[in-house]
């Protein structure tokens, strides 16, 4: 019996030395965070990289996790946009290693002898710091007439039905959040972005496009009949390898490019 | 009140903007004055596409295809059966190559030179397109008509560097 305490006993000592050791006495692993700096307040000053330098072994997992953690106890002015932290809105959207994703959705590269550097998405009017203007994507996104339209709604006031074939065509369609990231990534939309609708816009062009309930089908492709707001498209596909979510715009734009190809 | 706010908005986003867009611009080609943050009218303004013209949309799409398409058997034919080639197929496989290439450049231009930046120096590089199309549509003709064809000119190339050898 004493034995069997004595055996307890060290086993729990050892736990607690053990787990004392993983949190107090390791060594903070510092990780160096390049972001890109400008503010509107002094517009002559040019933009430049802020080096900050986050312990990894205090942080969450995630960009935006250290992101928050440098606003919250280096430097308050850091300005960022962001909001579900769960990769749902499509706020945090930046430029994070040379690749447009969603702050909240990229890992943070746990090899603390690398860097890691932060812009705001590329080719865009910059607000502040990591917040680009997409007033224009909006535009953009409005000119498309993103909503349901038809002449006729059921007698009994519920809800337009569809068959679950037709549903089915919706699906990798209307999950997008509308972060940019695609479109901001694409090198004609950063040529002509003020013209071509870009990645983001034509995948849900296609969403309503292909939409059963829908009936404006033949005022939503001439829209797209001239050589600017589709075919600036040269498939480059940088919109699919970026996606967060895993979505394929440069699909849906193939399939608009079919649809109005037998026209 | 709202449109007084507005403007000064306006105004203050072109004060940002100081650096110059030299960087952004062709060299040496004059450029019309941009808005401010590329964005036209108001923030809740919908953009306005460019009126539909099927012919610069859909057609030109399918016109481009058809023509990518072609290239491929008018390529390997003349590869398959080794340079020995018939003058209307050459002739063919010309004249496709020439419209997939001026439609190719067509469409740098209206990536690289845009009419919304460039303007005027947009239709001066359409021109040159079409002159330089042109010019080589006639130089098709003299080769086809007068010497061995464009497949005639490729296996030259082969066999010229033979007899340079053979002189060695």
């Amino acid at each position: 019996m004493i034995m069997m305490n004595r055996i307890a006993k060290t086993s729990v000592l050892g736990n607690i030395l053990k787990r004392g050791l993983a949190t107090a006495s390791a060594t903070p692993r510092l990780k160096t965070f390049k972001i890109y700096r400008w503010n509107p307040d002094k517009p002559a000053e040019k933009p430049r990289l802020q080096s900050y330098e986050v312990d990894l072994n205090d942080c969450g997992p995630m960009v935006l996790d250290a992101l928050l953690k440098i606003k919250n106890e280096q430097d308050a002015t850091l300005t960022l946009r962001r909001s579900c932290r769960e990769g749902i809105c499509g706020s945090c959207a930046m430029n994070i290693g040379g690749r447009n994703t969603l702050a909240c959705l990229c890992k943070i590269d746990q090899d603390n002898s690398k860097q890691l550097k932060i812009y705001p998405l590329p080719h865009m009017y910059i607000v502040k710091d990591l917040v680009p203007d997409l007033t224009g994507f909006y535009q953009q996104y409005k000119s498309i007439q993103p909503y349901l339209q038809r002449s006729k709604y059921p007698d009994d006031g519920k809800e337009v039905l569809q068959s679950i074939a037709d549903r089915k065509k919706l699906d990798g369609l209307y999950e997008c959040i509308l972060c940019a990231c695609c479109s901001t990534s694409c090198p004609s939309y950063w040529w002509n972005q003020e013209q071509y609708l870009g990645p983001a816009v034509l995948l849900q062009a296609y969403r309503w496009l292909v939409d059963s309930r829908d009936e404006a089908f033949s005022v939503r492709k001439s829209m797209l009949q001239n050589s600017m707001s589709l075919y600036r498209c040269h498939t480059i596909m940088n919109c699919t390898r970026t996606c967060p979510k895993g979505l394929n715009p440069g699909k849906a734009i193939a399939e608009i490019k079919k649809t109005l190809a037998s026209n | 009140m709202f449109s007084k706010s507005l403007l000064r908005c306006s105004l203050n986003r072109a004060a940002f903007h100081s650096s110059s867009k030299r960087s952004l611009t062709i060299p040496f080609l004059s450029t019309l004055p941009q808005k401010p943050g590329g964005v036209t009218g108001t923030p809740n303004d919908a953009y306005v596409p460019p009126p539909p013209d099927k012919l610069h949309g859909s057609v030109h799409w399918d016109f481009e295809r058809v023509l990518a398409v072609a290239m491929v058997p008018l390529v390997t034919l003349p590869l398959a059966t080794g340079g020995s080639f018939m003058t209307v197929a050459d002739s063919l496989l010309a004249s496709v190559l020439l419209g997939h290439v001026y439609v190719g450049f067509q469409s740098c231009i209206i990536d690289y030179i845009p009419k919304r930046v460039y303007g005027k120096n947009f239709n001066y590089a359409m021109y040159l397109l079409t002159l330089g199309s042109l010019i080589s549509a006639i130089g098709i003709y003299k080769l086809e008509t007068e010497e061995n064809g464009l497949v005639g000119v490729v296996t030259n190339l082969w066999t010229s560097k033979k007899e340079e050898e053979k002189q060695k």
